[in-house]
């Protein structure tokens, strides 16, 4: 079990749903704003939101299971997502993936025992232009290489 | 009003009618899974692509709206050709157990396939396994694997039910309808999801298995469980020349009426059918025994008890005890025989007590017609029984069909002490052997006539089902006996079917004239 919602939170879910016409419509930009305070959506923030949003709590599953971009359980520190699609896997992301694999001694869509590190896999991340690419937390990572990713990986705290 | 071709057939229709509802307006029928007449348009199995002249990909008709001028091809070459796909890319991922599926023989995927498919698989790779039975409520069954996400379910629990018990989760090859948190589909009205599903993905327990469904008769029929008088149909099985079945009725199915039930029943109507079947009084039985007696010698038996009261200017002594499961016709007639003619003066009814209602079909009257009733002109207050069985000799008693539903225990101890006492039962109950006489009767679904539901509404009705063994719907016997008592003989003998005695009914008592149909 997770903490409440704290009463901040809780205002600033508030101070978003008022800036539509039904409070439902607020969905997405609360769910993103709880997943960045509190870095996922279990069912009992699926409850508090749609306690909040006046909604039943199985929309606010349907919309969170529906986007990849909700994490339905926690995640580490490093919440890294390689491309898997096309343009990456042409250029060896399969390898790259492996790489991670073996690196951090974890399959896709686990967590690391320190809570360090998640490895995700994704259908594109709109920059084949530097394929193959992966995201850690926000921020992207391009023409990556085995080196390249011990680099970037070795250097997070 | 929009002129629009569909297929080199000219239609008028209003504008913003979509290009399904207008081809349907015209006799052509669109293939579509998720598309209900209930609910907005979803657009999301895509089998009703249709062909637009002057738009370079195809449309959906089920929510495109018409415009003047519009030309539309139902049977184009490429909209042929899209359904194939669509139907390959819904087969691909569905199993097709139709040797196992309840579904079978009134799926519309099955059908579709037979109509606009019919080719040759090309899907080589291992079926999407998924869950095939999982309990997702009260009497409802669902296979994941048959979904076609048309989500007619959960458009129907979010806007008719509005208690949501379903939704779906996951996206894309992994999406699946679903319960949330373990609550189930719970509702008076679940059983509707079953005949709502376009395949066979949400099963009904009480129907799983039991037959299949090309064996069934489907007759028109109306619910006479409250008074609502929902429009349904009666499915029944007539058995195999080898073996007869255990029961006739194996499902009750909704059928639409705008004006009455829209396009749904409750759960009460649909599943609390087993008294069609169970425990069926279907011999006469006269001081407890089954001798073998005719229809004729007990209607002149009782016509001359009758009027041997009548003759005696005893009639008062005479006792009638009414349940409104009788027809308009049947209680037309009794109020002609036992008021106007013999006027015995003791007339009352024992229905089964109300329950409660749901605020939206099922009322809290638990028999069909007691507004028909009132508006014949008899009292429904319940009688002071112990005043009104005081000087019986001879009583009368309609009984009801659902066994338990009605408090017998005011008149029981009174039976004993009375002359002469007959009752008219469709059951078998602890009560019938207390009578001298027990007429066996046919029920609502194995008769003709018309009943008058809670608002006013008057709707007839035909048989559904074979009366079985002796039975004799009440209105034939009332004429019989009416006939026999030579009182009013011209009168009666007009009547030879509910349909006859309605005509009468019709001129003699206003509310009944056409406007309340």
């Amino acid at each position: 079990m997770s903490p409440e919602l704290t009463d901040q939170t809780k205002k600033k879910i508030e101070e978003i749903a008022s800036r539509y016409a039904s409070k439902e419509a607020a969905l997405l930009p609360v769910l993103h704003l709880v997943q960045h305070e509190k870095g996922f959506i279990s069912q009992q923030e699926e409850k508090q939101v749609a306690h909040l949003l006046n909604i039943k709590p199985i929309k606010v599953k349907e919309v969170v299971t529906f986007y990849t971009m909700f994490n339905q359980k926690e995640v580490g520190k490093y919440h890294i997502q390689v491309c898997s699609n096309l343009s990456c896997s042409l250029l060896g992301s399969e390898s790259l993936i492996d790489h991670l694999k073996n690196k951090l001694g974890i399959e896709i869509g686990e967590t690391t025992s320190d809570k360090k590190f998640t490895l995700m896999t994704v259908e594109c991340l709109g920059a084949c232009e530097q394929a193959p690419c992966m995201m850690i937390n926000f921020d992207y990572f391009g023409n990556l290489d085995k080196e390249k990713i011990d680099n970037i990986l070795d250097n997070l705290e | 009003m929009a002129k629009i071709l569909i297929d080199e057939r000219e239609c008028d229709v209003a504008e913003g009618t979509t290009i399904l509802k207008a081809a349907e307006s015209a006799g052509l029928q669109i293939p579509h899974l998720c598309y209900h007449k209930a609910f907005m348009p979803e657009g999301s199995c895509r089998m009703c692509l249709v062909e637009i002249e002057g738009l370079p990909k195809l449309e959906l008709a089920c929510s495109t709206q018409v415009r003047d001028g519009m030309k539309v091809s139902t049977k184009s070459e490429s909209v042929i050709e899209a359904r194939k796909g669509v139907l390959e890319c819904l087969l691909a991922d569905h199993p097709i157990d139709c040797p196992i599926c309840d579904k079978a023989g009134e799926c519309k995927l099955q059908d579709y396939y037979e109509e606009y498919g019919l080719f040759e698989s090309e899907f080589n790779e291992e079926k999407e396994k998924r869950q095939k039975k999982i309990e997702i409520g009260k009497n409802l069954l669902h296979d994941q694997e048959r979904c076609v996400l048309c989500r007619r379910c959960v458009r129907f629990l979010d806007e008719v039910t509005k208690t949501r018990e379903l939704g779906v989760f996951q996206r894309g090859v992994h999406a699946e309808v679903a319960t949330y948190d373990g609550i189930l589909v719970d509702n008076n009205y679940s059983g509707n999801l079953a005949e709502l599903c376009p395949v066979g993905a949400i099963t009904d327990k009480d129907f799983r298995f039991k037959t299949r469904t090309w064996f069934l008769q489907s007759r028109e029929s109306i619910c006479t469980l409250c008074s609502r008088g929902c429009n349904i149909y009666v499915e029944s099985h007539q058995g195999f020349s080898r073996f007869s079945l255990p029961k006739r009725v194996y499902r009750i199915q909704t059928r639409e009426n705008q004006m009455i039930n829209g396009f749904w029943i409750c759960d009460k109507g649909r599943y609390d059918y087993s008294y069609l079947d169970q425990e069926r009084l279907d011999k006469i039985v006269v001081n407890n025994s089954e001798d073998p007696q005719s229809w004729q010698e007990i209607t002149s038996i009782v016509a001359g008890e009758i009027g041997r009261l009548f003759h005696m200017k005893r009639s008062s002594h005479i006792g009638l005890i009414l349940q409104s499961w009788l027809s308009n016709e049947e209680l037309f007639l009794i109020d002609k025989i036992f008021r106007n003619d013999i006027n015995i003066g003791k007339i009352s009814f024992l229905d089964p007590p109300e329950e409660s209602s749901d605020d939206f079909l099922l009322t809290a009257e638990r028999t069909p017609n007691r507004r028909g009733a009132k508006e014949i002109g008899f009292d429904l207050q319940p009688a002071d029984w112990e005043k009104f069985l005081e000087d019986v000799d001879l009583l009368f008693v309609f009984a009801s069909p659902i066994k338990g539903d009605t408090d017998f225990s005011p008149l029981k101890a009174a039976l004993d002490k009375i002359e002469k006492t007959v009752l008219f039962a469709s059951h078998n109950h602890e009560i019938n052997s207390l009578f001298d006489m027990v007429l066996p009767m046919s029920l609502i679904a194995e008769k003709g006539g018309s009943l008058t539901n809670i608002v006013g509404s008057v709707q007839g009705f035909s048989p559904a089902l074979d009366a079985p063994g002796n039975c004799k719907p009440a209105w034939q016997f009332l004429v019989d006996l009416a006939k026999k008592l030579m009182i009013n003989f011209d009168f009666y003998n007009q009547f030879s079917s509910p349909e006859s005695i309605r005509e009468v009914m019709k001129k003699e008592i206003p509310y009944f004239r056409e406007e309340h149909e």
